[in-house]
């Protein structure tokens, strides 16, 4: 197990991986952020949180998705952005689920808001949990992340 | 840390950002930072602005759940006369259920907005049906054919309604008791 975290190849393996996530949540926070009131709808319409933290949720969840998809991208803090990469898919599903679970026939709400097709569905469910096992690998594996959490830890090694 | 340097060093500590206090405490940070920045830009854009809680319930339209199973109607004549195995289902509201129903009828209420409950179809099951045979309020739509469909759906086999509901099958007009 040991020699298998400490494999450098998972530092290669891993940019694709994070990159992918990182656009992902690039283009998944664009729309919520530009039409806050649309997004909070969609939120709305899962029927899964109470009405007084829908509009909070609607704000302060693109924006959290817009910092930890730079974050994971350029490979500052990495660890921490998969984490919370990781965080919001569990929440993801667990939405999805329920929605699923009350029969909702409605849109994801993912990429677009609700007007536009995106149904959920099982395979919604399936994406999703692909790519929390994509951002798990990465705070798994990730030892030595290419980007500039390692060009920051070269030049303090470097200076001291 | 151990710096490139240190010949003969074997062991490599993890640099302090991916230990998982530190993690945690950047993640943590990021949510804090995101917060602050997205209430900033709510309140930078007036035009886009939105109320941090909503005053008012969102009106969410969400479609009917669909129901692909086919069920037959029965008529009201068929439906007085069961047979053993027949399971009458009643679909209508507690209150009509309440103020008359067959003898021996079993409550599994429907909604428009959701699919037929768990419990609901282990009721319905727990008979061990041979047929079941809804009975619903009449209208149009009637709940009786909606909860079929479902259950039908559902995968029970043969699944009936009853045409014209609980006003065709009291043999009266519709409210009376």
């Amino acid at each position: 197990m040991r020699k298998l975290l400490d494999w450098r190849g998972h530092a290669w393996l891993c940019l694709p991986a994070r990159l992918y996530l990182g656009f992902v949540f690039l283009y998944a926070c664009w729309h919520k952020i530009a039409d806050p009131a649309a997004f909070a709808l969609d939120v709305a319409t899962y029927q899964l949180l109470p009405l007084q933290l829908v509009n909070l949720a609607a704000l302060v969840l693109p924006w959290v998705e817009l910092l930890a998809g730079v974050m994971i991208v350029v490979g500052f803090r990495t660890r921490a952005a998969a984490l919370l990469v990781a965080g919001m898919m569990v929440v993801f599903i667990a939405a999805l689920g329920w929605a699923l679970h009350l029969g909702l026939d409605m849109s994801c709400g993912c990429f677009a808001s609700a007007s536009e097709a995106d149904p959920i569905s099982g395979k919604t469910l399936l994406r999703d949990g692909g790519w929390l096992a994509l951002s798990l690998y990465v705070i798994i594996f990730d030892r030595r992340p290419l980007g500039l959490d390692r060009i920051v830890e070269r030049t303090t090694t470097s200076t001291t | 840390m151990t710096g490139p340097g240190e010949a003969g060093a074997r062991v490599r500590l993890a640099p302090g950002y991916l230990r998982p206090a530190i993690v945690l405490r950047d993640a943590a940070l990021v949510v804090l930072l995101g917060a602050g920045i997205a209430l900033a830009s709510n309140a930078l854009r007036p035009s886009r602005r939105i109320a941090l809680v909503a005053s008012q319930p969102y009106e969410v339209l969400v479609p009917c759940p669909e129901h692909k199973g086919t069920a037959s109607p029965l008529s009201p004549a068929e439906a007085r006369a069961l047979g053993p195995g027949d399971v009458l289902v009643d679909a209508r509201s507690a209150e009509e259920h309440r103020a008359w129903h067959p003898p021996g009828a079993l409550w599994v209420p429907f909604d428009y907005l959701e699919p037929v409950s768990r419990e609901g179809l282990g009721r319905v099951l727990s008979r061990r049906p041979r047929r079941v045979i809804v009975l619903g309020d009449g209208d149009n739509p009637d709940s009786g054919e909606q909860l079929a469909r479902q259950l039908a759906g559902k995968g029970i086999k043969n699944v009936f309604f009853v045409a014209g509901g609980a006003p065709a099958l009291r043999g009266g007009s519709r409210g009376t008791p």
